[in-house]
């Protein structure tokens, strides 16, 4: 099981789908929606799997091998899974490292799950998942159902929806207590003992009058008493288990405790609370023509003891007093007899008992039908619902005596509703139905739409008999119509939509809030795991975020904020703006001030980033020639400055030296080529600073290494050592030898002639 | 009236469109690499995807948005940048924008000028010649539009233009619609045969004779009488037509016409089981006095295609009032066939009927086996269903007599047992007391008979 508070994320067609296989491809018209299709690539996935659980791929056989394998002796510091972000919470975490590498090397030949097994069940779980994106009919019918009041004109009708982190308590909620947003709030009671995600409700049936309410989960069906007093807690009568996931349970508007449940194997029950279930049919296949969709559905007719029961491909009467498969009449058929459409598909059948005896409402994914089991085959009435998606909430609104009834359909994807409207002549006759349902296509109001990211359960409404209003409710969001116009045929829609929580209705933090706030947090913490023993645990604290003070609201805003308010509320509502944005053209951010010494290696990598690399070449050679020329006016001083201590022939060289190599740096022509065709050059020369004369220099004079005392053998060692170490470091390793010997040991020159010179000399030779 | 007239023509239409139509279905079978339904379509990732087709469909929400708010002003405005849209459609949805414009713009029309017939009748015009595919269609709906306006003979004129449209294939492709209105055009001839027929009556009682009114009536009647032929010999569901084709021939005195009619359409399998057809031939051979035995037969049929139907009180009475057993034995069937219904739940009538079936049954001491025959199979869910506390009580609340009805059954069905029922009434009691045995017998027949 999950920990509590963990939120497991729907899937997304980005998960399945390649990256960028949702971009159309060219030549196709717009709209074309088959040229883009999923394609699961296993490799990845599979590989994904070593990865993040290595110890599911390796984990045994890991432990048993690893011991007997020599991995080196060096310590483990290379972080095997370095494509993905380190996390608090992560599996690998507890790894031990050892075993970690050994995965990581063995991951290519060892493997506890064996591929093929592994690929089939990623490739099966893709398909499911693909295939409840595409459409989803586990939630078909609704999960939430209204208990009306038992006595007309009070106000104790109660909603009932599934609740909890795993969607698997019952909530009952009283009439006029608001319903908090996230579904929280109220505390339900859980339906089946223990929490296990199977158990999650889909669908919350209910039997208006007696108040039984039926739940249904994948692998349990329960049914539920409501007792009449509010504050009651339902009582359990009975659940029971199915092997194969049940897809549909109505609680019969006929006889208290009677339930039809239909298992996605194909099998029918009447499900009695005294006497248990009863089997009416078990057919895998499909009633009329041959279709994939496991989905069943059973509903009630206008005799108790005959059964609806439905496919993807029509409806069936069965009668329960026979054996099975005994009597039956084909009530819908999807097919020319209908009018049905290539492909059209029964999506939701609900008897509309309450409104005609006889009647019963189709929805496929095109249309809307109403059928009289009477005359079966022939619709009554079809309408074309225009909604985008599949309606799989319905619910009937009884117009009584005089007045229209009431259909809502909604659709879980798309969020839509659409009311619809009809209306019979004289109840119980055959073929009065003059009806014409009129409709509006409506979307829901957009402000709601945003705010409901989660797929809405079900549909429910509350009649009021008194007030000419009625409320829809729509998981978290209530609709309330008005019902004024409905004589002059107009179609009525709703009105308003009222969100539970406007962003602007409770701008104060109430204590509620702050302690869903702070059970949040626990959650949070929680979620983040068991944090290592020797650290700290991560202490999250309301307090830390906000001062009390900061949470508080002025007692009374002051006029000018609540003018900023009505702006920006105009403006939200306008969609526009509340002040243009006219940056000033200071406050444009400029680009990074270049260094006043730009790095030579980031800006030769930029230039050549750039494409520039040979524009950059050019102005670093004509540079360079600049440094050159005042390192050596540089060297030229220094030299002067030693040479009434050299000899007159190493003074003679050196000057002749520094005298070739001006003319030669002056004149472009005879200056050595730049290795331009060769290889670019791998560093670059530091720009030769003016060193200033450094007390070194001082220090160098014989007179004062004389008055120290120094003997004037090692005077010239010490001056040569002094040198070195006053012009040695801020030479950059990777200088080019030829440079650096004559830019930067300036003071050595005569005592690395022998080594450095001859080099140079040699232009001079034909001179 | 009892018609189906409006499905039967969504029918055809659709039928019709079925062909044209390449659908993507939300339900097609999620095979190996299903195609990818447009609602998973993540607008803002990779290139704009389908620039035109995501405008359009913004446009049409903010169409339904302005209509949901009853902004029609504004609706009307999207819904001309919605036609502009339409000149690049190539889609093959199978609700093509062209079908979404008319519809929309019929609604928006209705509301913003309330009705006003001339600005509806250009827009419909429009629609015509928009989408030749379902011109016929537009027509008829039309039509329908002008009648419920009172302007018949704008209607009829309607009717006759599209009766007389060629448009080369598409003639032939609409030929259900064509025989539609062609249906409909009988309609309104009988209906101002109808109406001429008054004023003759009229004028004979005052003994004035109008030839030209006489004449202009023939010819109402044989249009009339050819297009209702012509519709009615397709098996379908024309409870309106045939009505009036028989009231027709009534008219004229030609009976075996229209009883031979009113048989096909009661029993040519090639038409639906039509518990309409029968009513409407029990209705006939009522009228022309026919023996009971062919009235029975024919409301024998009726029961057993729909138990529930309302003349079942009338054919119970019929069994009640006949001196065969088999035929009272089959009263009781059909009365307690009746109330396991629940439309009839709450029907004073036949719990009336029941109650006194039951009671003669009971006092006379005859046929008690009849009761327990009916009474076995329900044994088991009609007290739950019927005589539930709960019920009684709201009964009791509600309706008096049928509280009494009810109670009086329960008595002898259930005996004491059932106290919910019989308690307020003494008089009730006495003869329960009396007949207490009549209780214990059936339900002793029950256990001996379930005990071997």
């Amino acid at each position: 099981s999950l920990p509590a508070g963990s939120w497991v994320p729907s899937v997304t067609p980005q998960d399945i789908l390649y990256r960028g296989i949702l971009r159309r491809k060219p030549g196709r018209p717009a709209g074309d929606s088959c040229t883009s299709q999923p394609l699961p690539v296993l490799p990845t996935q599979l590989s994904h799997f070593f990865v993040d659980h290595p110890e599911d791929a390796f984990g045994s056989l890991g432990k048993l091998l690893h011991q007997n394998f020599y991995l080196g002796d060096s310590k483990l510091r290379v972080s095997v899974h370095s494509g993905l972000p380190p996390c608090s919470g992560c599996p690998r975490k507890n790894l031990v490292p050892r075993l970690r590498w050994f995965s990581h090397l063995a991951r290519d030949w060892l493997f506890e799950v064996p591929l093929g097994l592994l690929a089939d069940c990623v490739h099966e779980d893709l398909l499911l998942q693909w295939a409840s994106l595409l459409f989803d009919d586990s939630p078909t019918g609704g999960a939430l159902a209204w208990l009306p009041p038992k006595d007309v004109g009070a106000r104790t009708g109660r909603l009932v929806y599934p609740g909890g982190q795993a969607m698997n308590h019952l909530c009952i909620l009283p009439h006029g207590v608001a319903l908090r947003r996230g579904g929280g709030g109220r505390e339900g009671v859980p339906w089946v003992a223990g929490t296990s995600w199977d158990t999650a409700v889909s669908r919350v049936a209910l039997c208006p009058l007696p108040d039984f309410v039926g739940v249904r989960s994948d692998y349990h069906c329960g049914v539920w008493r409501v007792p009449g007093r509010t504050g009651a807690a339902p009582t359990p009568l009975q659940v029971i288990r199915t092997s194969v996931p049940a897809s549909c349970l109505t609680v019969s508007p006929h006889l208290p405790g009677e339930l039809a449940v239909c298992t996605q194997s194909g099998a029918v029950y009447l499900w009695s609370v005294e006497t248990g279930l009863q089997r009416l049919r078990h057919d895998p296949q499909t009633m009329f023509f041959r279709d994939h969709s496991p989905w069943r559905w059973s509903d009630f007719t206008a005799h108790p003891r005959v059964l609806s029961c439905a496919d993807r491909t029509g409806l069936q009467c069965l009668d329960t007093r026979v054996s099975p498969g005994g009597c039956h009449f084909d009530l819908f058929k999807v097919g020319e007899e209908a009018g049905c459409q290539q492909g059209e598909r029964v999506v939701l059948p609900m008897y509309l008992g309450r409104a005609y005896p006889s009647q019963h409402l189709v929805t496929t994914q095109f249309s809307v039908y109403v059928l009289d089991e009477r005359l079966p085959l022939v619709p009554v009435l079809k309408w074309a619902h225009m909604m985008k998606a599949p309606p799989l909430f319905a619910h009937l609104t009884p117009g009584g005596p005089g007045r229209s009834h009431k259909v809502l359909l909604g659709a879980s994807r798309t969020q839509e509703l659409l009311l619809l409207q009809y209306r019979g002549e004289k109840r119980g006759a055959l073929g009065v139905l003059w009806g014409r349902v009129s409709s509006v296509p409506t979307s829901q109001p957009p402000c709601c739409r945003d705010r409901l990211p989660p797929p809405p359960l079900g549909l429910g409404s509350e009649e009021e008999e008194e007030e000419e209003e009625q409320t829809f409710y729509l998981s978290n969001l209530e609709v309330i119509i008005d019902e004024e116009e409905e004589d002059g045929g107009t179609p009525v829609v709703p009105e308003e939509a009222e969100c539970p929580q406007e962003p602007s209705a409770n701008p104060q933090p109430s204590p509620a809030a702050a302690l869903r706030y702070r059970r949040w947090l626990k959650a949070f913490s929680k979620v983040c795991g068991q944090p290592p023993r020797h650290t700290r645990p991560p202490t999250f604290g309301q307090k830390r975020l906000f001062t009390r003070k900061e949470l508080e609201e002025p007692s009374a805003p002051s006029a000018l904020q609540g003018q900023a308010r009505r702006w920006l509320r105009q403006a939200m509502r306008d969609g526009g703006c509340l002040q243009r944005w006219d940056p000033p053209p200071s406050a444009l951010p400029e680009p990074p001030e270049p260094a006043e010494d730009p790095d030579p290696l980031s800006a030769r990598l930029t230039a050549s980033w750039c494409g520039d690399w040979d524009g950059w070449w050019e102005g670093r050679m004509s540079s360079s020639l600049a440094q050159r020329q005042r390192a050596l006016r540089e060297r030229r001083r220094r030299q002067k400055r030693a040479r009434g201590r050299r000899s007159l022939s190493a003074s003679f060289t050196s000057s002749l030296t520094y005298q070739s190599e001006l003319s030669e740096l002056s004149d472009p022509d005879t200056a050595p080529p730049p290795r331009r065709e060769a290889s670019p050059p791998l560093g670059t020369s530091p720009p030769a600073a003016a060193t200033p004369p450094s007390p070194e220099e001082a220090l160098l004079s014989s007179q004062s290494l004389r008055s120290r005392g120094i003997p004037k053998e090692r005077r010239k060692t010490l001056r040569d050592y002094l040198a070195v170490w006053a012009d040695g470091p801020p030479e950059p390793p990777e200088l080019p030898g030829s440079q650096a010997s004559q830019l930067c040991i300036p003071s050595s020159q005569s005592q690395l002639s022998s080594a450095s010179q001859p080099r140079r000399k040699r232009p001079r030779m034909g001179f | 009236m009892d018609s189906f007239l409006e499905e039967e023509e969504d029918d055809e239409e659709a039928a019709a469109a079925t062909k044209n139509a390449a659908v993507g279905s939300a339900l097609l079978p999620a095979l190996h690499l299903p195609s990818l339904p447009p609602h998973l379509y993540q607008p803002g990732k990779g290139r704009a995807v389908g620039f035109p087709a995501k405008s359009k469909e913004v446009c049409l929400s903010y169409i339904q948005d302005a209509m949901l708010r009853k902004q029609w002003k504004r609706a009307a405005e999207f819904l001309t940048f919605y036609i502009e849209s339409l000149e690049k459609d190539f889609s093959t949805e199978y609700m093509g924008p062209s079908e979404v414009i008319w519809r929309i713009g019929a609604e928006i029309l209705c509301h913003r000028f309330h009705n006003n017939m001339k600005e509806f009748s250009s827009f419909i015009e429009q629609m015509k010649t928009l989408g030749v595919k379902r011109y016929l269609k537009v027509c008829l709906e039309h039509a329908f539009h002008l009648l419920c306006n009172g302007q018949i003979d704008e209607a009829y004129q309607n009717l006759s233009l599209a009766e007389s449209w060629r448009f080369g294939e598409q003639t032939a492709i609409q030929d259900k619609e064509m025989k539609l209105i062609q249906a409909y055009r009988g309609l309104l001839d009988y209906y101002s045969w109808s109406k001429q027929k008054n004023i003759l009556l009229e004028h004979g009682q005052d003994g004035l004779e109008d030839l030209s009114v006489e004449q202009e009536m023939h010819g109402c009647f044989r249009k009339a009488a050819m297009n209702l032929k012509e519709i009615i010999k397709i098996p379908g569901v024309w409870d309106l037509f045939v009505k009036c084709y028989v009231d027709l021939l009534e008219f004229y005195g030609d009976y075996s016409e229209a009883r031979e009619v009113l048989n096909e359409y009661a029993y040519n399998s090639k038409f639906p089981a039509n518990p309409n057809a029968h009513v409407y031939l029990y209705q006939f051979l009522k009228r022309h006095g026919e023996s009971k035995k062919s009235l029975l037969s024919a409301l024998k049929i009726l029961h057993d295609i729909v138990p529930s139907h309302e003349l079942m009180i009338d054919f119970h009475i019929m069994l009640q009032k006949s001196k065969k057993r088999k035929k009272r034995r089959l009263g009781l069937e059909v009365i307690f066939a009746v109330l396991d219904y629940a439309g009839w739940k709450e029907n004073v009538k036949a719990w009336s009927c029941l109650a006194r079936q039951v009671k003669q049954i009971v006092i006379s001491e005859k046929h008690l086996d009849w009761i327990k025959q009916e009474w076995d199979p329900r044994r088991d869910w009609w007290p739950a269903f019927h005589f539930s506390r709960y019920s009684a009580k709201r009964n009791w609340q509600e309706n008096e007599s049928l509280s009494y009805e009810k109670a009086l059954v329960a008595g002898i069905l259930l005996g004491k047992g059932c106290k919910a029922q019989v308690k307020r009434f003494r008089i009730l009691k006495k003869f329960l007391n009396k007949h207490n045995p009549v209780y214990l017998r059936l339900s002793g027949l029950s256990d001996s008979s379930v005990q071997p």
